[in-house]
């Protein structure tokens, strides 16, 4: 008879992966960052502890701390080795970051939240 | 009448404008001058706007900085997100001030409940950080700052030296978080210093629902990340006779909004039977942040006296009064004591 851990791992369903998007984490103390496209990653929203900061309204009393989410979405079919040359361009033009998330999308729909 | 107050006012939806009515009335009968600017929250607007928080609405709670909100639904695993989140993020309302405080009619096995509880109000694991990290893996990031943790522990001392508070307890896990909840009571303990009038102290979260629930009575004043005060607050709602009556507070530096922390029960809407205590202290309390105090006391006292002769209560408290049979009750309490 399988275990509870067993029967759990068994119960694993195949779901198709595509890549559509990358969240970088920027450290920065001079206030929201500002992106052009880096290749075919187009920057669509920036987050600061949870709340979009950009675009869009933003209250002048939001507190505001020097970690941005980046949300860069990919502007046609990307590949893993596409995250690496933005990584690097993305370094090169001096951005300090303190992690990065591949956004993916399961069976065509995202895993990954939107912002408020 | 004193200075006329501007404020926002949320209906909401299902049983929520039937209960804002009943509100407005009592508080309008009680002396302050207050203009009401009606607007929009909730799943009605979805239809009408496409989104549950209409840009109209959040220039309105701009412009005039306070609000009172009736009960809102969330849809579930649905896209859209909580009307309720999103204007904590707005209008950075990072003070979730819950009082629980035993209503002297309603019985309970306790005989003294006086506890304001401080949530923070915008980060820890609602800072809607998460993503699927593989095909098997979910992840949520937590989310805390020290000037996120900082200003609900400087605030919710600041209220308790105010209020003639004795006591602060920051409720955490940082045995086990050691990074986030631990950079949440070390702000605690800094601004703890500024404060040597207020005692402080820490406890264990876990320790402090069997705390709470063993002998509640030792507890004065609650500071809590967001996910703890989410659920603690609620726990402290039902020492004191559930959510029916647990008013609601999110303040920020530049706005404060007031609201009943239940559900809108959309299956008795319209009929004119829930009980809206819970808005009616939430607009109390508005009344005294807005330094209203006479009128806030002279509606509280009747609202006790109508709970106490049990002649024109709502069907949860054993009446069978309607909604606005119990608000004009009220009125009338608060008339025949004039």
């Amino acid at each position: 008879m399988p275990t509870f851990t067993e029967t759990a791992k068994a119960t694993k369903k195949k779901r198709d992966i595509k890549l559509v998007g990358i969240d970088m984490y920027i450290i920065t103390d001079k206030g929201i960052p500002k992106f052009d496209d880096i290749g075919p990653f187009k920057c669509e929203f920036i987050s600061n502890r949870g709340t979009k900061v950009w675009p869009g309204f933003v209250s002048p009393d939001l507190l505001q701390v020097n970690w941005y989410r980046c949300r860069f979405m990919a502007t046609k079919d990307v590949q893993d080795a596409d995250v690496n040359t933005f990584l690097d361009a993305l370094t090169k033009k001096g951005w300090w970051w303190s992690a990065a998330q591949k956004l993916w999308n399961y069976d065509g729909e995202a895993g990954f939240s939107k912002a408020y | 009448m004193g200075k006329q107050h501007v404020v926002t006012m949320l209906p909401g939806e299902g049983t929520g404008p039937e209960i804002c009515e009943a509100v407005r009335l009592v508080i309008d009968a009680s002396g302050v001058d207050i203009k009401w600017e009606y607007e929009d929250i909730g799943l009605d607007c979805l239809e009408k706007y496409g989104t549950l928080l209409p840009d109209k609405t959040i220039q309105n709670i701009a412009k005039n900085k306070v609000a009172l909100k009736g009960p809102t639904t969330t849809p579930i695993g649905t896209g859209h997100k909580s009307a309720n989140v999103t204007l904590r993020k707005v209008f950075d309302l990072y003070a979730n001030v819950r009082p629980a405080k035993l209503i002297p009619v309603l019985k309970r096995p306790w005989d003294k409940i006086d506890i304001i509880n401080f949530r923070e109000n915008t980060e820890d694991s609602y800072a809607a950080i998460e993503h699927m990290v593989s095909d098997e893996v979910a992840q949520c990031l937590k989310v805390i700052t020290w000037p996120g943790s900082y200003r609900i522990a400087d605030f919710a001392f600041k209220w308790a030296k105010d209020n003639g508070r004795k006591k602060v307890w920051c409720v955490h896990k940082a045995n086990i978080m050691k990074m986030t909840d631990g950079l949440f009571l070390d702000a605690f303990r800094e601004v703890a210093k500024k404060y040597p009038d207020i005692e402080s102290g820490d406890i264990i979260v876990d320790n402090c629902c069997m705390q709470l629930v063993r002998n509640p009575a030792q507890f004065d004043c609650l500071v809590l990340p967001n996910l703890y005060g989410d659920i603690l607050t609620d726990l402290c709602a039902g020492l004191v006779g559930g959510l029916g009556f647990a008013p609601g507070a999110n303040v920020g530096d530049g706005c404060a909004i007031f609201e009943a922390v239940h559900g809108s029960a959309p299956k008795y809407a319209g009929m004119k039977k829930v009980n809206p205590s819970a808005v009616l202290v939430s607009g109390i309390m508005m009344l005294r942040w807005l330094g209203e105090e006479a009128a806030a006391a002279r509606i509280e006292k009747a609202m006790f006296a109508v709970l106490d002769e049990r002649k024109h209560v709502t069907y949860d408290v054993g009446g069978t009064a309607k909604t606005d049979e119990y608000a004009q009750a009220i009125v009338d309490k608060m008339h025949a004591k004039a």
